[in-house]
């Protein structure tokens, strides 16, 4: 908290001096504006809350913030978005939220803000923003509709993103003398040594309860064992031998896991990793901030980062969180202001210091920030293999995903044979692909 | 003749407030599910853009395989809920009406479950039936069992949530079995007493075809209910593991927000009122079968 203060002490004078030479106010015009905005409550977020107040400090703007739980924010928007005149001037929206947001059109391109030289700062530097990150969260209307190529656009910035790692337990792969595991046979290989190891305690700790969480677990293992759902004609794929790989990956590590992992959600399986009833954890890095939390977890101190293992391929997930200005927003300059002072390298820098997922490479490479939180440095490492597309951000996703979790939940649940699930599901995905128009211009 | 005119408007009058709450309150609403039904309606946008799409949502349910899992899992708790209830609640309310010393704080004890939150109902049994830290498997343990996979194991997800419901709603029927028992004729048990009657013949003739009236308002509320249970299933499973314990209610709810489909759960709430007002309408017309049945009797008595 003191280092903390300390760097705000610093960036204030910093910006006081800058200050000093002449410098005309960019925020003037939008003195005394009451912004109001939408963020999630989550631990990225919380970090924010802390920084946010020098905003209004530094700028005179207002900021007035709704905080929900993430999984009602989605509603609680399409409400929003949908009305006339909307109450928020910026919304932090779940990258899947981004397809439907903007087919319905309801969030602004950024261009015109950019371009706009009274608002867009020279030193922005949008280069140094992490490009997975940009590409899952940012972009549309490229490959695929939903990914960047040269005829896309932009309508948010990653805000309190994430990409998947594997945390490990120091004391215990130091006792048994156990390689970090870097590819994916080693890694099942040792979810299912360690309980032979160590009884009584599990290898991996994964979610895998019935829909978004199982869903999620298999996708984790799909994008590096060489799998995607669809090809490039939208035809499903899901059941492939890369497919099939996943599944297989996921019945190994819950049946190696800790008891009971058939039911785990992301909190549980967290939960497990914090209570030492497992080894090695593998999952999105936002829960990194609470494995040195004394209140929360028993091993602190013992937990070592590794990027998540490679399969055919390298390909860590990507998601979490972007910030975008509403269509019907009231306040879209100031707005602008805002989203562009959050996400600058100084502010990602301050909200990293005091526990946020930062969104620059220059903020985990930053030596101060390293210092406080060590494992910085291997997530931007991580960073640079991340998959912008290790899941479709189509409108249609939401009915597959929760299929495709179900489905495997019976394999994990019912013994349902992994072949005989993915071909159902792929037969699915097909009928809602083709309602959804998907295959007009194909044959299938 | 004016006067007279306004004389008979007035109770109308009087009805009118009411009447317009009913139609705002009730029948509007109705009204506009019913109508988004018909609709391929997604939440981002609003009702007038959405394109008519007539009976489509609701053909699309009835090939939908989950959908048919789902209405199969209500269906079967349900009917093991309502009947299990039933039998344990009315069961406690023979036992326990009697004058013992400090009944009445056992029967406010009896009623507490049905008093809790259900999201805290949810949680309680959720933590309950933990693989490992859960009251049930370590207790197991120590008598030497193999621990249970309560929700883990698709047969088991839907005895545990079964079980939780009857530990939450047996008193509900517990305390209208007891109101019915408590105001019983007495004339009718001392008839029955004096003509030498045993405990169980009493129950058997007397005493359940009497509080009959009650028992079947009582089942068909608890009926009702369990179609709708929602907030202890999405706590303690979210409808797995895969659909075993996903009931209508959760489904209808993740067609609305995950799926983003609110037509298709506008039909899907329809199919549930059907079944509902389908169920009320039987017991009603068998209610009235039994009564008329009755009053027959009586009266060929009372010819004889």
């Amino acid at each position: 908290m003191l280092k903390f203060a300390k760097g705000v002490a610093v960036s204030v004078a910093a910006l006081a001096m800058t200050a000093g030479t002449a410098w005309a106010n960019p925020y003037e015009p939008y003195e005394g504006t009451t912004l109001v905005v939408n963020f999630p409550a989550h631990p990225h977020y919380n970090a924010v809350m802390e920084v946010l107040p020098l905003f209004t400090e530094e700028t005179g703007i207002e900021v007035e913030v709704d905080l929900l739980q993430y999984m009602k924010m989605r509603e609680k928007q399409t409400l929003e978005l949908t009305k006339s005149g909307g109450d928020y001037d910026l919304i932090a929206y779940v990258v899947f939220s981004k397809a439907d947001y903007v087919y319905a059109d309801q969030l602004e391109n950024l261009a015109k803000y950019f371009m706009n030289p009274r608002l867009a700062d020279p030193n922005y530097d949008a280069a140094d923003l992490i490009d997975a990150y940009v590409e899952n969260i940012s972009s549309v209307g490229g490959t695929k509709g939903y990914l960047p190529g040269p005829l896309d656009s932009v309508y948010g910035i990653p805000f309190g993103s994430e990409t998947s790692i594997l945390g490990y337990r120091t004391d215990i792969f130091e006792k048994h003398g156990l390689e970090v595991p870097e590819t994916y046979d080693e890694l099942l290989d040792l979810a299912c040594q360690i309980p032979e190891l160590e009884p009584g305690m599990g290898g991996l700790s994964s979610r895998a309860a019935s829909g978004h969480h199982a869903s999620h677990a298999f996708l984790l293992h799909l994008a590096p064992l060489g799998g995607r759902i669809f090809d490039d004609q939208w035809t499903p794929i899901v059941n492939n031998e890369a497919g099939v790989a996943a599944a297989e990956a996921l019945k190994t590590i819950v049946d190696c896991g800790p008891e009971g992992a058939q039911t785990f959600g992301f909190a549980e399986a967290g939960a497990a990793f914090l209570q030492g009833r497992t080894a090695m954890f593998l999952d999105s890095t936002v829960f990194a901030g609470q494995v040195n939390d004394p209140s929360k977890s028993t091993v602190t101190g013992l937990v070592g980062w590794a990027p998540h293992p490679m399969g055919e391929r390298r390909g860590s997930q990507t998601g979490g969180f972007g910030i975008a200005i509403p269509k019907n927003a009231e306040n879209k300059e100031a707005a602008f202001l805002l989203m562009q002072w959050l996400t600058s390298k100084r502010v990602d820098k301050l909200i990293a210091l005091a526990g946020g997922n930062p969104s620059r490479y220059s903020t985990h490479l930053d030596p101060e920030v390293n210092e406080k939180f060590p494992h910085m440095a291997i997530f931007g490492e991580a960073l640079r293999h991340a998959d912008p597309d290790w899941r479709p951000i189509i409108p249609v996703w939401g009915k597959i995903n929760a299929d495709l979790g179900t489905a495997l939940s019976k394999v994990l649940t019912e013994d349902l044979d992994i072949q005989e699930a993915l071909d159902g599901v792929a037969e699915r995905t097909r009928v809602i692909m083709d309602e959804a128009g998907y295959y007009t211009w194909t044959e299938q | 003749m004016a006067a007279a005119q306004i004389k008979r408007m007035t109770p109308y009058m009087f009805l009118a407030p009411a009447a317009a709450i009913m139609i705002v309150g009730l029948l509007y609403p109705i009204g506009y599910m019913v109508y988004a039904s018909f609709l391929d309606w997604n939440p981002s946008q609003r009702i007038g853009e959405a394109d008519f799409v007539g009976l489509r949502n609701y053909v699309t349910l009835l090939n939908d395989a989950a959908f048919r899992e789902s209405a199969g899992v209500t269906l079967t708790f349900s009917a093991i809920v309502v009947v299990v209830e039933m039998v344990i609640g009315v069961g406690l309310a023979l036992l326990l009406d009697r004058n013992i010393r400090g009944i009445s704080v056992l029967r406010t004890l009896f009623i507490l479950p049905m008093m809790i939150a259900p999201i805290v109902v949810g949680l309680m049994w959720r933590y309950m039936y933990h693989p490992s830290v859960g009251i049930f498997n370590q207790t197991l343990k120590e008598w030497g069992f193999e621990p249970i996979p309560w929700l883990s194991d698709s047969g088991w997800a839907l005895t545990s949530i079964i079980i939780a419901d009857i530990w939450q709603w047996t008193p509900f029927i517990f305390i209208l079995a007891l109101a019915a028992l408590q105001s019983l004729p007495r004339t009718s048990l001392e008839a029955a007493r004096i003509d030498g009657a045993s405990g169980w013949q009493q129950i058997v003739y007397i005493k359940l075809p009497l509080m009959m009236p009650v028992l079947v308002v009582t089942a068909l509320l608890r009926l009702i209910d369990s179609f709708k249970v929602l907030e202890v299933i999405l706590v303690m499973t979210n409808g797995g593991p895969g659909l075993s314990t996903e009931i209508l209610s959760l489904r209808i709810s993740r067609t609305a927000s995950e799926f983003r489909e609110l037509g298709l759960a506008a039909a899907m709430s329809n199919y549930l009122l059907l079944i509902l007002l389908t169920l009320t309408v039987i017991m009603f017309v068998y209610n009235k079968v039994v009564e008329s049945r009755a009053q027959a009797i009586r009266q060929q008595a009372e010819e004889a």
